[in-house]
Parts: structure tokens; C-alpha cells; sequence
């Protein structure tokens, strides 16, 4: 086969007078290049950036995903304000959001402190790996297992309640509006969440030793080198991991929908389950295509921020 | 990326491990206790179930695990094939963009290089709706590809980033010593970047297996046939028709958990690089 371009060698070389031409026939020259980007271009056309911008035009527009199409501005916007379900999803993200990043940091810091420690090199690894193990139950999965511990009657978190004779703290707890979010915000708590927990690791494994050595000459006990000196050196890793946590609960809605559909009333409806419930079940496709507008500019707020203040300090 | 063994500090505070030992076996006894609930009681009958509820109990029933197997094992053959193919797909279309961005100039690359990375930032949930309308426009509803070929697309974007990266760190004199040799590009691409590249690929694959393996939602919108269903959408029946029937229902949690316990064990690094790299999207 000949060389996909030859174009290389000649970048030195090219005079500057003839480039228009020299434009064109760069492009003929490098034609195999790409027709081997073609293919995935294509897909990247046809799957994910014209259904973007179909989401962003169809936004504007009443659309039940068919024949029904009409241009309403920006009044699927303006009855977000009034849709009780889009306010009360609105206040329950900020909350499952904030319990979510808060439990999901500290946790995962918690355990990497205890195996960072360790002098034993062949634990500490076994310990990670033993931590890394949930992630083999499909998602799913551990969405059912924690619906079976919250479940009324023979619900492990009820059945552990009674055992140590705890019988009037027992709930339904995914149908008691007032836990039912709660519930939910624990689902997978004593699991680490994987990747937040060998990001922290990773942090603690890479500080320098001899900041630790000059640490211990100065007499500092383990919980203030644990203050002082761990979470200053790896603050970039925690910011990161709370932005990459916001970022996945902002989406994640599969485990709303298997566990409350939103219910009882709006008590656990979240934006992503709105919108999904508006496409799917009313087919109001040019609200639900709203919704994620609103949602891809929250979530666009978050990049930003995870890519000029986080990310440029410390990679992954 | 993470996968390197836990070096030990240097400079330890405590003469001995065991503090830490102790709160890292807490920490395990409640990660585990869960599953190992859920394996014993997945091997009792119902009677055995509401009369001990906490310990296993004798005779173990096996044949919970046949009734579940009857039901989902089509659906773990399903995932399987689909999150087969979608990785293969991934790994071609990704290697090849990727080399292509990483090792030649030509007119547009950078235009076209965001065309790529730009949908990093898009988030499933802002597609969902239209992808839908596209794929019944498109007559996909229902059959395989309406899984494989989005799952696909998804993947590429990060896929190509990383391979870029990673061809990008080669060294330009392993590429120049091949074309002195004589070697086409497709040669050097066949037979030096993709064997070299190989650790990454494995990243590749597992990102994209996890990702698909885990997927519930679009399924739940595309496919309605039993006979197509991907694992995740199958659990949602099963779980809903073995409600109480509790032997069986957790026979099924562990036989649906076997197919990525087994790539885990014998891929343990890149597993773990896998979940690593998967970070990187939104």
C-alpha cells in the first residue's frame, strides 16, 4: 500500500506565495488520511452531534418526537420555572448532589489514609485491589441489592434495626417521603466509590517522602500530618474528584428510576428522570430536549471549572 | 495510570500496622457483608429464608441457580456479544484516528481533532431524546445494531483522545527507522504502533465494557423484544417476576455479577487503568 501522505517532509520547504494551491493540493495529497478518519466521523456525525443539535433547536419548538412541530420560543423554558416536578427535581439534585460529593470524598479518603499507611507494600496493594472487587457487580445489580435492604419488610437495614432492638426507627424507607432521598443518596454507602477512591490514593501514594521525613523531625502526630500536610498536597486530586462526583449524580438517574420512579409524589424526581419521564412517557420531546439543555449547561459550568481551576493543577 | 504496587511510606508513624489493618477489616467486613448475604441467601429456599434469615443454611439449594440461569442467561450471552462487538469497533476506529491525529499535519487536523474531543462535554442525558427519534427514524428500534452503533459512537470520543496521547508519546525515531526500512504507514501502524499500543487498547476495552455492560437506560428505550434485551434491562424483569421468590432472585445478582468478576481476575491491571481512564468523560 502507498504512504497515506507524503505531506510531512515538505512542511519545511513550502513557499509561502503558492498557498493557495498549495491548500488544495495538501488536502488531495493527505486524501487518505482522511478517508481512514471517515468512518468514525461519521458515526460521530450522525449519533452524537446531530441529535446534540437537534436537542438545542428542537428546545425552541412543541414537539412529540413525529409529526406535531410547531416554534414556541423560549416558552418550554419559561414553564420550567412553574413545572413543580422541574423545581422540586431542581432543589432534590442540589441535595443528592451535595450528600453524594460529600460522602463520596471523605469515604474514599478515609480508606486510602488507613492503606497508605501500611508498611506492609504487599497489603497495601491487596487492600486496593480488595476495594476494587464491588465494581465486578454490574451497576444494576448493586442498584437491586441496596432496594432489597431498604425493602420494608424483609429489608436488611430493617431487619438489622430490629436485631439490636431498634424496632421504632424501622421505615419503608424508599416510600416515607421524608427518607426516601436520604435513601437514596446512601445507595452503595459502605461500597468505595472505585475511581474517587484510587484518584485520593493515587495523590497520597506520590507525596514525597521527604516531606513526611521533615514532617516527623518536626514532631507532628498523625492527625496533623494528616491536616497539614496530606490534604494541602492533595488538594488538587480532592477538587478533582468532587468535580468528576458532581459532574456523574448531575446524569445519573437510572438508579431514581429503578428504585422510586420519583415518587412518592416528587419526592426523589431529579431533572435527567424528568426529562426522561417527559420523552418517554408524555412524549413532550421538545421539553424533555429543554430539560437537557439545562442540564448540558450546568454540567458545561462544572467542566469549565474541573478544566481551568482542577485539572491544570494536577492530572489524573 | 494508578496501576503501579502501593509503595510504602517511608517514614511511617506508628511502629505497628495494626490500627490501620483493623479500620481497613472494618471497612471490608461492611463492603462485604452485603454480598456475602446475597450468596447465602441465594442458595436457600423460601422456608429456610424466613426461618434464619441471617446465617446459611443447610441443604444448599442449587437449583436456584438452574431457575436463574433459565432466565438470564440469554441476556448475559446478549451483553456479551453486544459489548464484544462495540469494543472491536471502538478499538479500530479509535486506533486508527488516533494515529492519524497523533502522527501526520495535514489541512483541517485541528478543526476535525475537536470535532472529535468537543463531545467530551456533551452528556448522554442532552442526546437521549433525539438519538431515540433518530434510531426509530432510522428503523433501528429493536434489533441489536441500536445498541452496538451508539454505544460505539459514544465510545470513540474518549477512545481517540487516549489513543492520540498515547501515540503521540512514541518516540518519532521508532517511525523514522521504520520508513527508512521501507515500511508503508499501514505498516507502521499495524505492525509497530498497535502492537506498542497494546496496554492502552486494553484500557480502551475495558472503559467500554464497564460502560455498556452498565447501561440500562438506553436499552430500556430501544429494545422491547425479550429476546434482545442486554443483561442490565433482563435483571429489571427478572427482579420484578421473583419479587419474594428470594433464592432464586439472588441466584440471579451473583450469576449476572460472574461474567466481569471473571475478566477482572484474569485482567486485573488493566481493569483498573480501565476505571481510571473512564474518569476522563462526562
Amino acid at each position: 500500500m502507498a504512504d497515506l501522505a507524503a505531506s510531512e517532509p515538505s512542511e519545511l520547504t513550502a513557499l509561502p506565495p503558492r498557498k493557495q494551491t498549495s491548500v488544495v493540493r495538501r488536502i488531495i495529497r493527505s486524501r487518505n488520511l482522511y478517508l481512514v478518519l471517515l468512518p468514525a466521523l461519521t458515526l460521530l456525525l450522525v449519533f452524537d452531534w446531530y441529535p446534540a443539535a437537534s436537542a438545542l433547536y428542537n428546545s425552541f419548538y412543541a414537539w412529540n418526537g413525529g409529526k406535531l412541530h410547531k416554534f414556541i420560543g423560549l416558552e418550554n423554558y419559561a414553564y420550567m420555572l412553574q413545572d413543580r416536578a422541574f423545581t422540586t427535581s431542581l432543589r432534590n439534585l442540589v441535595f443528592f448532589v451535595g450528600f453524594r460529593v460529600i460522602f463520596q470524598t471523605v469515604f474514599p479518603f478515609i480508606a486510602a489514609e488507613l492503606i497508605v499507611n501500611l508498611k506492609n507494600a504487599n497489603w497495601a496493594y491487596r487492600w486496593k485491589l480488595i476495594f476494587v472487587i464491588p465494581m465486578v457487580v454490574p451497576y444494576l445489580v448493586m442498584v437491586l441489592i441496596w432496594r432489597f435492604i431498604y425493602s420494608p419488610q424483609m429489608g436488611l437495614l430493617n431487619q438489622i434495626l430490629e436485631l439490636v432492638g431498634l424496632q421504632s426507627w424501622t421505615h419503608a424507607w424508599l416510600s416515607d417521603p421524608a427518607f426516601a432521598m436520604w435513601a437514596i443518596g446512601f445507595v452503595r454507602f459502605p461500597w468505595l466509590p472505585t475511581l474517587q477512591f484510587l484518584i485520593l490514593l493515587g495523590g497520597l501514594q506520590s507525596i514525597p517522602p521527604e516531606v513526611l521525613e521533615s514532617s516527623q523531625i518536626d514532631g507532628a502526630g498523625l492527625l496533623r500530618r494528616i491536616r497539614h500536610i496530606d490534604i494541602p498536597m492533595i488538594m488538587g486530586q480532592i477538587k478533582l474528584v468532587v468535580i468528576l462526583t458532581a459532574i456523574f449524580m448531575t446524569q445519573r438517574f437510572d438508579l431514581f428510576l429503578v428504585l422510586t420512579d420519583g415518587g412518592p409524589g416528587y419526592a426523589t424526581m431529579v431533572p435527567a428522570l424528568h426529562l426522561y419521564h417527559s420523552a418517554f412517557n408524555f412524549l413532550e420531546f421538545g421539553y424533555a430536549s429543554a430539560i437537557g439543555v439545562v442540564l448540558f449547561i450546568i454540567m458545561l459550568t462544572l467542566t469549565v471549572i474541573n478544566l481551568r481551576y482542577v485539572q491544570t493543577e494536577e492530572g489524573v | 495510570m494508578a496501576t503501579r504496587p502501593v509503595r510504602p511510606r517511608r517514614f511511617p508513624l506508628l511502629r505497628h500496622d495494626w490500627p490501620f489493618e483493623f479500620g481497613l477489616i472494618l471497612f471490608g467486613v461492611i463492603t462485604f457483608y452485603p454480598l456475602l448475604f446475597i450468596i447465602s441467601t441465594s442458595l436457600k429456599s423460601n422456608t429456610q429464608f424466613y426461618q434464619s434469615f441471617w446465617g446459611p443454611t443447610f441443604p444448599f439449594h442449587f437449583s436456584n441457580y438452574n431457575v436463574a440461569f433459565d432466565r438470564i442467561f440469554r441476556s448475559i450471552l446478549n451483553s456479551v456479544v453486544y459489548s464484544s462487538l462495540t469494543i472491536i469497533v471502538v478499538a479500530a476506529l479509535a486506533s486508527a484516528s488516533g494515529f492519524v491525529f497523533a502522527r501526520f499535519k495535514f489541512p483541517g487536523k485541528q478543526a476535525l481533532f475537536y470535532l472529535f474531543i468537543s463531545l467530551m462535554m456533551v452528556p448522554g442525558v442532552l442526546t437521549l431524546a433525539p438519538r431515540f427519534v433518530l434510531v426509530r427514524s432510522l428503523h433501528l428500534l429493536n434489533q441489536p445494531l441500536v445498541l452496538i452503533v451508539p454505544w460505539a459512537s459514544s465510545g470513540i470520543v474518549l477512545a481517540t483522545w487516549l489513543m492520540r496521547s498515547y501515540f503521540e508519546s512514541l518516540p518519532q525515531e521508532l517511525f523514522d527507522a521504520a520508513h527508512v526500512d521501507g515500511a508503508s504507514d499501514v505498516a507502521v501502524f499495524r505492525l509497530i504502533a498497535v502492537p506498542l499500543a497494546r496496554p492502552m487498547i486494553a484500557t480502551i476495552a475495558i472503559t467500554s465494557l464497564i460502560n455498556t455492560w452498565n447501561d440500562l437506560i438506553w436499552p430500556l428505550v430501544t429494545i422491547s423484544n425479550r429476546e434482545w434485551m442486554p443483561l442490565a434491562q433482563a435483571l429489571i424483569q427478572f427482579s420484578s417476576s421473583f419479587e419474594t421468590d428470594w433464592g432464586p432472585l439472588f441466584a440471579g445478582y451473583v450469576l449476572a455479577s460472574i461474567p466481569l468478576l471473571i475478566v477482572f481476575t484474569f485482567a486485573l491491571r488493566q481493569f483498573v487503568s480501565g476505571l481510571t481512564a473512564g474518569a476522563l468523560k462526562a
